[in-house]
């Protein structure tokens, strides 16, 4: 089964990538050559829904079709329900030649044997890969997807509110923040911060800052690790918080949409990522100016909140017939100028340090850089993925502590069900 | 509708004269292969595409189906395993007991207020009548994916207006209520969804069905003494006894299968707590890409099915023989 | 006489409540959809909306492919609802009306393919049809959807054309008509009614299915209404206007439909099953 395939894929992408390399380094030749072998042939990508601005898929179109002279589609897919979606198209014969894959899910892709060997374009072009981005896509040593981005979440404030309520500086610690919600609770007839009970990335981010880890060894296979009194501490924070908002206990950001929440401009904060603001502003434009971003407080001043590192890889499928164009693609929305861009428009961690002077001046992006370098990920584990599979046991875990549950007892309840999934057959 | 019901006493009788026995007549043989040459297309098209996937899913039941060996086309036989694994879960058979009861109830409910409101039709004057059919019709017609969304909206915990009329009706602890977060909640706006959709047919249908009861049947009960309760009992119950038992069957099967009420509506959720049998195959073999899995629970479900309707398909066994 | 006034008073007063109870979900479906949103999340409903607005009709149809969307979904439901009406009509003809051994068992057997659980099969479906290289096609969508409601068509008209009576097609007979003209000329005007009610049921079938087609299907050029309508909830999470004013496109084309065919087809419906 594996045998043929990679060997049938191993042989048609070395022939490939030696075409690639022979005209690699003669810039101008090498386009040229490329653009008769191409010619006529469609490339089709599938981007998640927000990551990619508009702008930059009608540059990278554009880049991309005068380079090679083939014609790239971008299909917007959306989060939900994607796993099923990635996993059977990628049994086809056609699948995606190239698509975008969560950091967390890469791991179990990997394992499938779906992902193409990326192990020449990282030789090639990611020498300055950033380490910690880079992880989640290699698999046993071997490099199965690209470094994309990573974003991680920010306060999103609103001005007027927080001046209403008097306060002059931001806050930088858990307690102050806590303590300035409190009072545009008290001064204002604003709701202080709009966290929905299952605001999970959010929730990962505590425990990161805790230190704690979702899941533990035991013997051979991960069990979860959801009783760790460190992870209690991280959702005793959450519940905390989420004791200020009027915000459904057992939904996530998205229903509703917290940004739309927040657009009515009776809300005093929410937790999201910074292209959210774009959302509350197409629903009110009013709200644009009173927008603000900090950096999530910490426990302590000199240290903010953990985080979680959002991101997402760029693999090619196994299947594609066209891994040499595949790669083509890679190397032009990983360029430093495309993926420069993408850190401009959308506000994101690009895979490259010294990239990151493009996020200069978008302020959702600086209150969000502080941050990165204390986030984490969930466990890149092949494992993990059926973990974020509807219904999340993460996710019934926090309910049920806001509900009122303690959280060793929540941790008992959902633990067969994630037990369950972490040693789901592979 | 469907069908299974008595024949009109002539029925019989006559079809013996026409199809039946006579001496032979030229060209019986090509009369005699008719029925089978006009069934086949029919029988053609299910086995084919009914039959077919039918046994393919017989077939996954018994494998071992993951992310990677449907991506990389690999059959790994594992035997019994999913269907052991299934059947000594506490999971599957509380979804199973939890299925019975909620199509029992749904089904009783949806029979039971459609009777009713057929009969109010029947007793209204002509203006009413109207009005309450176009509004029975505007429910029936909602397509059920674009009525489940509008439930969400509906029951939506902040700016519903289910808990904005709760409030006002004083019951101020509903101004925020989540709907979705518990199992009876949930159960309970799955409940309402279904009933408002399905009473529209059952109400209609049996009303129409009033109106074919032959008056004077109803005259010889009065001239024996029967009041109004007596003579629905009498007559009416037992004219439209065929057509209630069509229509709970019917309602019996769809009322079992409402995937896309249940799993639009709240996923299953909370905590797994409101999944019936056809939502806990899709979660656990699609959702859970453990296709082999599901489709185990699948081959149970269909059984399951089986066995609920098994007295009605009993029923209708018998009265097709008794017809011919 | 104070009796019989609230005798008489009682079914009109529940008649109206039960109206606005079966309405009011279609009512709100609509006026939400014409509402600017700041009406639509409101700390007090808006219950007539004073301020009407196209904005979110205008989201709902500016997704891509939306009317090729459109032309998919109808492609498909007209198809599968005219060829299981065709077969359909045969079966059911001969089901009825003919004698032949193995009847009984091929009601049954129809009985029990109306019972298939579709949506628990789909991953079945979606093995045989990307190894029969049909995915993005609509040809497999038409044929399973009309597998699915041919047992329903089936066992309805068979109710039907055993409720026209066997005199008319035989005095036909004896007017020198032979079998399938007298099946042309007396019993499909009388089953026309039949039909419509048939093919109502089928339109709503074929019309909402949405786990195959998401399987089936992912190029976005092959896709249906219902997915546009399911993808619209999650991407737009509770945009309530513009989620209802999808629905409200999604669901006019039904609304409509009953509306043309109700009298007909309902009184049609319960004739076929009650004398059938």
């Amino acid at each position: 089964m594996k045998r043929r395939l990679i060997a049938a894929i191993g042989v048609a992408g070395m022939l490939v990538s030696i075409a690639a390399c022979g005209s690699g380094d003669g810039g101008g030749k090498d386009e040229k050559a490329g653009a008769d072998g191409y010619k006529g042939q469609t490339l089709t990508v599938w981007a998640m829904d927000g990551s990619t601005p508009d702008t930059w898929q009608k540059d990278v179109t554009a880049a991309f079709e005068k380079k090679t002279g083939a014609k790239l589609k971008i299909e917007i897919q959306q989060w939900n329900g994607i796993q099923q979606k990635l996993t059977t198209a990628l049994s086809e014969q056609n699948p995606p030649d190239v698509f975008e894959v969560g950091n967390t899910q890469t791991p179990a892709y990997a394992k499938t044997g779906g992902l193409a060997d990326l192990g020449d374009l990282k030789s090639t072009i990611g020498a300055d890969w950033a380490e910690s981005m880079n992880k989640s896509a290699v698999s046993d040593g071997k490099q199965y997807a690209a470094p994309w981005f990573v974003v991680n979440r920010v306060v999103i404030y609103n001005k007027k509110i927080w001046a209403d309520a008097g306060i002059k500086d931001l806050p930088k610690t858990r307690d102050e923040f806590y303590k300035d919600l409190q009072a545009i609770g008290k001064k204002t007839d604003a709701e202080p911060i709009y966290l929905p009970g299952q605001n999970w990335y959010h929730f990962v981010g505590l425990t990161i800052g805790e230190g704690a880890e979702l899941v533990k060894k035991d013997g051979g296979t991960y069990v979860s690790n959801l009783a760790d009194p460190k992870v209690a501490a991280a959702m005793e924070t959450y519940k905390k918080f989420q004791a200020l908002s009027k915000a459904p206990k057992d939904k996530d950001e998205a229903t509703p949409q917290q940004a739309e929440v927040f657009a009515k401009g009776k809300t005093g904060a929410f937790i999201g990522m910074g292209w959210e603001s774009a959302l509350a502003i197409k629903a009110n434009p009013k709200i644009e100016k009173e927008i603000g971003y900090f950096t999530i407080p910490g426990a302590t001043a000199d240290k903010p909140e953990g985080v979680f590192l959002g991101g997402s890889n760029l693999a090619v499928a196994a299947g594609s017939k066209k891994q040499g164009l595949a790669k083509e693609f890679l190397k032009l929305a990983l360029s430093d100028k495309f993926e420069g861009e993408l850190a401009k428009e959308g506000g994101v961690i690009p895979n490259k340090e010294a990239l990151q002077s493009n996020l200069k001046g978008n302020a959702a992006a600086e209150a969000a850089a502080p941050a990165a370098a204390g986030g984490g990920t969930t466990p890149l584990i092949p494992e993990w993925a059926p973990v974020e599979n509807a219904p999340n046991p993460i996710k019934t875990y926090m309910t049920a502590v806001l509900k009122g549950k303690s959280p060793a007892a929540a941790a008992k309840q959902v633990e067969a069900e994630f037990d369950k999934r972490l040693s789901q057959k592979q | 509708m469907t069908v299974q019901t008595e024949r009109p006493p002539s029925g019989p009788a006559v079809a013996l004269k026409t199809d039946g026995g006579g001496p032979a007549r030229p060209g019986k043989r090509a009369g005699a292969l008719a029925p089978y040459l006009l069934l086949l297309p029919a029988v053609a098209a299910t086995v084919l595409l009914l039959g077919w996937p039918l046994v393919k899913d017989g077939l996954l039941s018994f494998q071992n189906l993951n992310m990677g060996q449907l991506i990389q086309h690999v059959t790994e036989w594992n035997g019994f395993d999913n269907y052991q694994e299934t059947l000594t879960s506490p999971d599957f058979w509380r979804v199973t007991g939890r299925s019975l009861v909620f199509t029992l109830v749904n089904a009783l409910l949806t029979m039971g207020l459609g009777t009713l409101v057929g009969l109010l039709l029947a007793r209204l004057g002509r203006r009413m009548r109207v009005l309450l059919l176009v509004g029975l019709v505007l429910a029936w017609a909602m397509p059920v994916v674009a009525s489940t969304t509008v439930y969400q909206w509906l029951f939506a915990e902040r700016f519903g207006v289910v808990n904005w009329v709760l409030d006002r009706l004083g019951r101020h602890s509903m101004a925020d209520y989540s709907w979705t977060g518990s199992q009876l909640s949930t159960f309970f706006v799955v409940t309402v969804l279904i009933v408002w959709q399905s009473v529209p047919f059952v109400a209609i249908n049996l009303y129409t069905a009033t109106t074919t009861i032959p008056k004077e049947l109803y005259e010889a009960a009065s001239l024996d003494g029967a009041g109004p309760w007596k003579s629905f009992l009498s007559v009416t119950l037992p004219y439209l006894r065929p057509f209630l038992y069509a229509t709970t069957f019917l309602e019996v099967i769809w009322v079992f299968k409402a995937f896309v009420q249940v799993f639009n509506i709240n996923g299953g959720g909370p905590d797994r707590l409101t999944e019936i049998l056809p939502v806990y195959a899709y979660i656990e073999g699609v959702g859970n890409q453990h296709f082999g899995m599901g489709a185990a629970i699948a081959v149970l479900t269909i059984l399951i099915l089986l066995a609920l309707t098994a007295y009605y398909l009993r029923i209708v066994l018998k009265q097709e023989e008794d017809e011919l | 006489m104070k009796r019989s006034l609230f005798g008489r008073a009682w079914p009109n007063v529940t008649a109206v409540i039960l109206f606005a109870g079966f309405v009011f979900p279609v009512y709100w479906m609509f006026s939400t959809a014409f509402k600017p949103t700041g009406d639509i999340i409101s700390e007090n409903p808006v219950w007539f909306p004073t301020d009407i607005t196209f904005e979110h009709f205008r989201t709902a149809v500016g997704a891509d492919h939306f009317w090729t969307l459109v032309r998919n979904s109808v492609t498909v439901t007209v198809l599968a609802v005219v060829f299981s009406l065709l077969i359909g009509l045969a079966a059911s003809f001969a089901l009825a009306r003919m004698r032949f051994k193995g009847r009984r068992g091929f009601v049954i057997g129809f009985m029990l393919a109306q019972m298939a659980p579709w949506e628990v099969m789909v991953i079945a479906i979606y093995m045989i049809v990307r190894d029969a290289s049909m995915l993005n096609s609509l040809v497999p969508l038409t044929l399973f959807y009309m597998v699915m409601i041919l047992p329903f068509t089936i066992l309805t008209l068979r109710g039907f054309v055993a409720a026209v009576p066997r005199e008319l097609e035989e005095s036909a007979m004896v007017d020198g008509c032979t079998r399938a003209q007298a099946f042309r000329k007396v019993i499909l005007p009388l089953l026309a009614p039949g039909l419509m009610s048939t093919s109502l049921f089928g339109f709503i079938t074929a019309w909402n299915e949405f786990p195959m087609v998401l399987v089936l299907n992912k190029a976005p050029e092959a896709q249906t209404l219902p997915l546009w309508l399911s993808s619209f909830q999650t991407a737009f999470g509770d945009d309530w206007g513009a989620t209802m004013a999808a629905s409200s496109l999604f669901a006019i084309p039904i609304l409509i439909l009953f509306v043309f065919l109700q009298r007909r087809a309902v009184s049609g419906l319960t004739d076929g099953a009650v004398k059938g």
